[in-house]
């Protein structure tokens, strides 16, 4: 997260890097770290995933469990979605119950799943009013190098894509796959100096303070979007950066998540 | 939403609103005696009342900033403002709303002008119907000026959504429940964006569009928090009001 | 020439679209002068922007009247009716005094009249004490107002001032922070209290003097 202090230098030379149309570490403006991704990492897990987004780690592992539903969708199953910084992962990062943070990052995680209607939450009914599947989505941040956001969103989503539900350790059938209909990839990028950075690092992050979250569907909707940070964002910017989410976003999907 | 409702009749909406009109919107400045400034409003069914105290010494202190006001924000439901009793106190989602709404908020505070102080805004949602955040940040606004803390303008808000495939000013709950999406906005006057969220399923074109939209109505917005500023004033001035024979 | 136009103006709202005009409370963007208050429009040489409401800022030379809330080592630590406290070091008391004694010199809540000695830019208030005009207050009341009315308590060259003074024989200090003290008989106190208040409230009504002249004679008349 960026509430870390930089020293004016840093800062400084940031900027000077994008007047020459530079970044730190020599990629151009819209282009991400190197990615790579690792599904089917936790054996006791239904569904996981471990996501490099250049030092960036994160891991994601879904739990598949029969619950109660929610009286309000008696026959539809339950995705509950949890994001842990603990403290091995950044300086910034402290033990305790989810900051702001913390719950910014998994609610966000969550609309993508969720708005994106990719888990067909009819098919995890077992007995209507009473009995469900319960899809646990936990977010587990190792190493916060910059933009966990994206990082989390795609393991969500792969590990999602890999799960199995476990229906004959609760004596109900065989285990089945979970269904997945769609695939929400969410993307970054900060404004800073004049010019729009996707997939920024801790110091662009730390520097830029102002980023947009848009998380797009298989078909290039806008299925989610965030601002996050204490700066403003013209509409004109927007408009570019939706733009160049759809773009990313299709070059993430085809690239790791093509089924 | 399957059961295939419609949500236009003739083109107009089932509160008898056309796609691009606000609802109903009420706001007074200066509701509170003890805050050092206040402001209630309505927006449809949403009453939500919004209190700034500040700027004030920080506790704990550890928070303090040395160059700069640090500014909190404190959205909270309260537990009958919802069909179904809500429970006490801050969930998940009252967490997140917070977060967006002082990061609305935060970009026209001037708070260099009060290093080390925190300026807290309460805002307190008493009956809710679609908008709540969005009425909080318009209130909280409004409050800030009132409470004289400096600015460079205010903030409006309100949210665009997506009924039956077509672009909406201002949802209202059932569009907001059964709507295919929903993408509120603040910005301020010169039309910088300061609040951007989205849910549902919009087209890159429709996303535009209801950008544009939430726009006009922030646009709106605007001209009624400036009235209630200006009116309150005129209650300060107006010495009948307050009968002290003087 | 002093003029208030006495437009109310929100924070963002457009000024004046010459830079050199822009004065207190008001910002520049793109060449164009805008308010950052919600306030009055008062137009000199330049435009300012008189607040409506909000908190006491110290600065260096005001003289302001605090009450001491804490003793440390070597400081009085006095609340100034602001967002930051001020502190008076035992050097800046008028006489030498023991640090063991301090207690006995000014004791937790007493009430002093001290100027701001120095205001750094993280906004540490150092008062002090060590002059003839400051001291502590042990007769008379304190009334604590917004600061923004202070300039109406005082009037134009402290026209309401003398008039309070003079027609209610009372000794009256306004603190730049909007406390302000006042020292009469009992009798006079009340009514000082009163008009004040009205003061604080019909701070930017027209014809402010005459009306407060108005009330005086009237509560007067009553009591005779």
């Amino acid at each position: 997260m960026s509430n870390n202090v930089m020293s004016e230098i840093r800062k400084d030379y940031l900027y000077h890097l994008v007047m020459n149309n530079e970044r730190a570490d020599g990629r151009s403006f819209d282009q991400y770290r190197e990615i790579s991704l690792e599904t089917g990492v936790i054996k006791k897990a239904d569904g996981s995933a471990r996501v490099r987004l250049g030092n960036t780690q994160v891991l994601v592992g879904v739990k598949i469990q029969p619950g109660e539903p929610y009286s309000d969708s008696p026959d539809r199953g339950v995705i509950i979605t949890n994001a842990e910084l603990v403290p091995l992962a950044s300086p910034n990062f402290e033990p305790g119950p989810p900051n702001e943070h913390g719950i910014e990052l998994a609610r966000l995680v969550d609309r993508g799943v969720r708005e994106s209607k990719s888990i067909d939450l009819d098919a995890l009914c077992i007995t209507p009013g009473q009995k469900v599947w319960i899809l646990f989505i936990d977010i587990h941040i190792l190493d916060d190098c910059g933009n966990i956001m994206d990082a989390s969103s795609l393991g969500a989503i792969a590990a999602l894509m890999t799960a199995k539900v476990p229906a004959e350790q609760y004596g109900l059938g065989e285990d089945w796959p979970l269904p997945v209909r769609d695939i929400p990839v969410a993307t970054t990028v900060v404004e800073f100096g004049g010019v729009l950075m996707s997939d920024p690092d801790t110091d662009e992050e730390t520097a830029a303070d102002t980023k947009l979250t848009v998380i797009t569907t298989a078909d290039g909707s806008v299925c989610g979007m965030q601002k996050r940070g204490p700066g403003p964002l013209s509409m004109d910017n927007i408009y570019r950066i939706v733009d160049i989410s759809c773009e990313k976003a299709k070059e993430i999907r085809e690239k790791f998540l093509d089924v | 939403m399957d059961d295939k409702l419609s949500f236009f009749k003739d083109g107009i909406r089932l509160d008898g609103r056309r796609p691009g009109e606000l609802r109903p919107v009420k706001i007074e400045a200066g509701v509170l005696e003890r805050a050092d400034g206040s402001c209630y409003i309505e927006m449809g069914g949403n009453k939500v009342i919004a209190a700034v105290y500040g700027p004030r010494e920080v506790h704990p202190r550890h928070l303090q900033k040395v160059t700069r006001a640090i500014v909190r924000y404190r959205y909270n439901m309260a537990s009958f403002s919802v069909e179904e009793r809500k429970r006490p106190g801050p969930d998940r989602r009252s967490h997140e709303v917070s977060k967006v709404s002082r990061e609305a908020l935060e970009p026209v505070i001037l708070t260099h002008y009060f290093p080390r102080s925190v300026i807290d805004v309460f805002v307190e949602v008493l009956q809710a119907d679609a908008g709540t955040r969005t009425a909080g940040i318009n209130a909280a606004s409004v409050a800030l000026a009132d409470a004289g803390v400096p600015m460079k303008s205010l903030v409006s808000s309100c949210a665009a959504g997506k009924v039956d495939g077509q672009i909406i000013l201002d949802p209202m709950k059932d569009e907001d429940n059964f709507g295919e999406g929903d993408m509120p906005l603040a910005m301020t006057p010169d039309g910088e964006v300061t609040l951007l969220q989205a849910d549902g399923r919009f087209t890159v074109e429709e996303m535009r569009e209801a950008m544009e939209t939430a726009r006009k109505g922030c646009e709106q917005i605007y001209e009624i928090q400036k009235k209630a500023l200006i009116d309150r004033y005129s209650r300060l001035e107006d010495p009948k009001e307050e009968g002290s024979g003087v | 020439m002093d003029r208030i136009d006495r437009r109310v103006v929100i924070p963002g709202e457009l000024l004046a679209e010459d830079p050199k005009k822009a004065g207190e409370g008001t910002y520049v963007k793109d060449d164009k002068v805008y308010s950052q208050l919600y306030g009055l429009v008062n137009h000199r040489d330049k435009i300012s922007v008189i607040p409506l409401a909000g908190k006491y800022v110290p600065s260096v030379g005001d003289t302001v009247i605090g009450i001491v809330g804490d003793i440390t080592v070597s400081n009085w630590i006095v609340d100034i009716n602001s967002p930051y406290e001020g502190l008076l070091h035992i050097s800046e008391y008028p006489k030498r005094i023991e640090r063991d004694e301090m207690a006995k010199y000014l004791r937790i809540s007493s009430s002093i009249m001290v100027r701001v000695k120095d205001v750094d830019s993280t906004k540490k208030v150092e008062l002090t004490l060590n002059d003839r005009r400051l001291g502590t207050l042990n007769t008379g009341r304190v009334v604590e107002i917004s600061y923004t009315r202070v300039p109406r308590v005082i009037g134009k060259g402290g026209s309401m001032i003398s008039m309070l003074k003079k027609e209610l024989n009372c000794n009256m200090f306004v603190g730049q922070n909007g406390r302000i003290w006042v020292n009469g008989s009992d009798e006079d106190m009340d009514l000082v209290l009163k008009t004040i208040l009205i003061i604080e409230k019909k701070a930017h009504t027209t014809g402010l003097t005459d009306r407060i002249m108005d009330f005086l004679r009237t509560e007067k008349e009553a009591r005779s």
